[in-house]
Parts: structure tokens; sequence; C-alpha cells
């Protein structure tokens, strides 16, 4: 049941996480849930996605190019490496995470009288150059005589890899990344497709416990998001699982109280999380002794 | 929107007639398979010949979601029809049924004969049936 993991990711996670928690508990007077794009949230997530030289410009697959070599004194040693963690910065900005677009479902006239006047639908697109995408008039004239606004489904056939039994396959062989990135390129931030898929993506990695594949990566920061979201749905107990797995000794001080204020407040398995911690303090008071 | 210099007004006068916004036939040389560029053009040009500028096209067999597709400019459609072009009866009944236009009469009309004959086509089948039971 338990899964290898690196012991140097969970102590960080497992404190960011409780300071998010935190952030949402707050006081009681705070009734506005912090969006993603708060400077605080932003900052803690940044915290936790954590700078990797190593992953992040490990290497992708790109022409075949000799390896280039050259001397420098140490001065420049440091500023190509101070130069290429801001790269590195800049690469791992998280896409943001939008509320879920809402779907379009505008008629625009009901013609009665023209029931009947042909077998297939009209699909009208205007084509004028210098509109978004979003806002083009796609316009479809069903043979009962609605005219309608086009879905956002039509508008766009979705990439066969995004139907569940392929993605399953995808996340057999480790290639969550891939997924999401294609995901990014392929759909809109705020179209339900995306926020389906990447919702996919973090539960299976939930259950197997993968997180280390997306650390240092651009998307760990929706992940930890969406497991905040999870911890206020009855799934949580998985997450404090592994925070305060009896092995992880390494913690450093990750206040205890509040895991208890969650259990009590929000969770609705409190009886799964007092467990947990009671076997991290049993162990941690053997380990000491 | 001014369109008429004298360079244009020479043109017209050299072409002959005036524009108008018309199904064109694009040239795709396949038997059975037509497709339609709707165009802006001379009103004595040849049907598929040079026009002036495409506006949209018109694909009149459905694909496989049984859909038929059918694009256009709006913006520039716009400023032909502010030039003075005239369009077809097809085109004026495509952008009737767009919503761009209003409603051509011939689709109401078209609607209801197809109704009146799909009708016909339901009293014979029933008369058929109960005369094979007949028989």
């Amino acid at each position: 049941m338990v899964s290898s993991f690196d012991s140097g990711l969970v102590p960080e996670l497992a404190s960011s996480i409780s300071e998010v928690i935190h952030l949402f508990l707050g006081s009681p007077d705070a009734h506005v849930k912090p969006q993603f794009m708060d400077a605080e949230v932003q900052d803690i997530l940044t915290r936790i996605t954590g700078l990797d030289l190593e992953k992040v410009f490990r290497p992708i697959k790109q022409e075949l190019k000799p390896p280039t070599y050259k001397l420098m004194t140490d001065a420049q040693l440091k500023e190509v490496t101070q130069s290429a963690r801001e790269q590195a910065q800049r690469l791992l900005k998280m896409p943001p995470v939008l509320p879920e677009r809402k779907p379009i479902n505008d008629v625009l006239s009901e013609d009665k009288i023209l029931e009947g006047m042909d077998t297939a639908k009209y699909v009208f697109t205007d084509i004028t150059f210098n509109i978004p995408h979003r806002e083009r008039f796609i316009v479809i004239r069903e043979p009962t005589g609605t005219l309608r606004k086009a879905s956002w489904e039509e508008r766009q056939d979705p990439h066969p890899v995004f139907k569940e039994e392929n993605l399953k396959v995808v996340f057999v062989q480790d290639h969550h990344e891939d997924v999401l990135d294609l995901c990014q390129v392929q759909f809109e931030l705020d179209s339900s497709e995306y926020i389906r898929v990447h919702a996919a993506t973090y539960e299976d990695l939930e259950k197997m416990r993968k997180y280390d594949l997306l650390r240092s990566t651009r998307p760990i920061g929706g992940l930890v998001w969406y497991l905040k979201d999870l911890c206020v749905r009855p799934v949580a107990p998985n997450l404090f699982r592994l925070l305060y797995h009896p092995l992880n000794l390494a913690l450093p001080a990750v206040p205890l109280k509040y895991p208890l204020i969650y259990a009590k407040r929000e969770s609705q398995r409190a009886g799964y999380v007092e467990l947990a911690l009671q076997a991290y303090e049993q162990t941690s008071a053997e380990s000491s002794v | 929107m001014v369109c008429k210099s004298l360079a244009s007004f020479l043109l017209k006068t050299y072409h002959g007639g005036h524009i108008v916004i018309r199904l064109a036939m694009a040239g795709h040389k396949q038997p059975n398979r037509p497709f339609y560029r709707i165009v802006a053009a001379y009103n004595k040009r040849a049907r598929d010949s040079k026009y002036i500028e495409q506006l949209g096209s018109y694909d009149p067999l459905p694909n496989i979601y049984n859909e038929k597709l059918v694009s256009f400019n709006s913006d520039r459609i716009k400023y032909w029809m502010g030039c003075g072009a005239h369009p077809t009866k097809p085109v004026a009944k495509l952008l009737g049924l767009a919503g761009f236009f209003p409603l051509h009469p011939m689709t109401v009309t078209e609607a209801e004969r197809r109704r009146g004959l799909a009708e016909l086509a339901e009293g014979a089948a029933p008369e058929e049936v109960d005369k094979q039971q007949e028989l």
C-alpha cells in the first residue's frame, strides 16, 4: 500500500499544504475563499513547485547538436547560473486555473414555418478576419427551423487522446505531463474538457501517489490547488496518510493543530485523520525515545 | 464607404453590368461532387471565371455529422452591399437561413411544399399497407 517516495518532497509538500489549509480555515471571519491568482497563494504554490534545474532543463526532443563548451571564470559562472534560474522560473510559470466557462445555449429564433425544409443542419460560420475565435458567430439552423448558436463542443473536435480509455493507458505509462501539455495546447483554459482532463490526471496521480512526476514542473500548482479542493471532500485521508506517515520522520515542525482543526471542522472522515495523527505521534515519540 | 472613383467607374463601363454576390463552382473537377464559393463578381463574367473577391463557401453535401457547412465574411459582404452589389437568389436564401438577411419568402414556400409532399407520401404509404393486408 505504501509506495516508496522521495523523502525530500513530502516535508515541503506537507508544510506547504498545511499553509494552504491554514489560509483557508484562517480566522472565522474570513468568509472569502482565496482564489488561485492571489499573491499569497501563488507564493506558496511556487515554493511547492521547487526549482530543480536538472529537471527543468532536461534534454527534450530536439535536433541533435554537438554540445558546446565554454571557458569562464567563477563570476561568469555565477551569472550564468543566475540567468538560468530566472529562465527556469519563467518556464515554470503556472497555467492559471480558471472557473469553468458557461455553456452556450442561445436560441436566436424559432421559425416553425421552416419545419421540414431540409434533412441536414446548416452550420454558418462568420469568417471575418479580426474577431477572436470565442466571439465568432457560429450559428446552426436545425431542420426544425430553430436558429441557435453552436455550443463549445461543436466548435472544436476533441483529440482522441482525451477519451477515458486512452487516458488510462497514458497514465499507466507515466505520461501525465505530456497529457497536460497537450491539453493546454488543444483546449481553451476554461473549457469543461480542459478541466475534466486535469481533474482525471490529478485524481490518478493522487491515487498512485506519483507526486514526484510533477515536481518542479508547471502543472504542480494546479495539482495542489485541486488537492486543496479534495481536502474539503471526503477523499483527503490518503493525502494525510502520506503526509504523516511514520516513515517520514524528517518532517520539520509542521504545526499539528491545523490538521486537527480541519478534521473537526470540514473533514467527513475525522476518524481516519485522527488515527493517522496518532500513529505519527506514536512513532515520533518512539523515535525520540 | 465610397467606391465610386474614376477608376472604378471606367472599369464598370468596361466590364458592363453591375457587381453581384453569387455562388461560383470551385473547380475541383470531380463528377457528382459540387462545392461552391460565395463570390463578388461582375455580372457579365462567366460563373466560374475571374471574380473580384471571395466572400465565403458553401458545401451542399452534408458531412458525417449531417451538417452542411457554410462560411461567409460578414464584414466584406456588408461592404459590397454598401457598394451596390446584388445578391442572387440562392445566396439570399442562404443568408436568410443564417439570420444575416431576413428570411427569403421562397424558403418558406419550399418548406411548405416539402411538408405537403411528405404528407402525401404518408397518406399513400398506409393505403398501400392496407391493400397488402387485404390481399
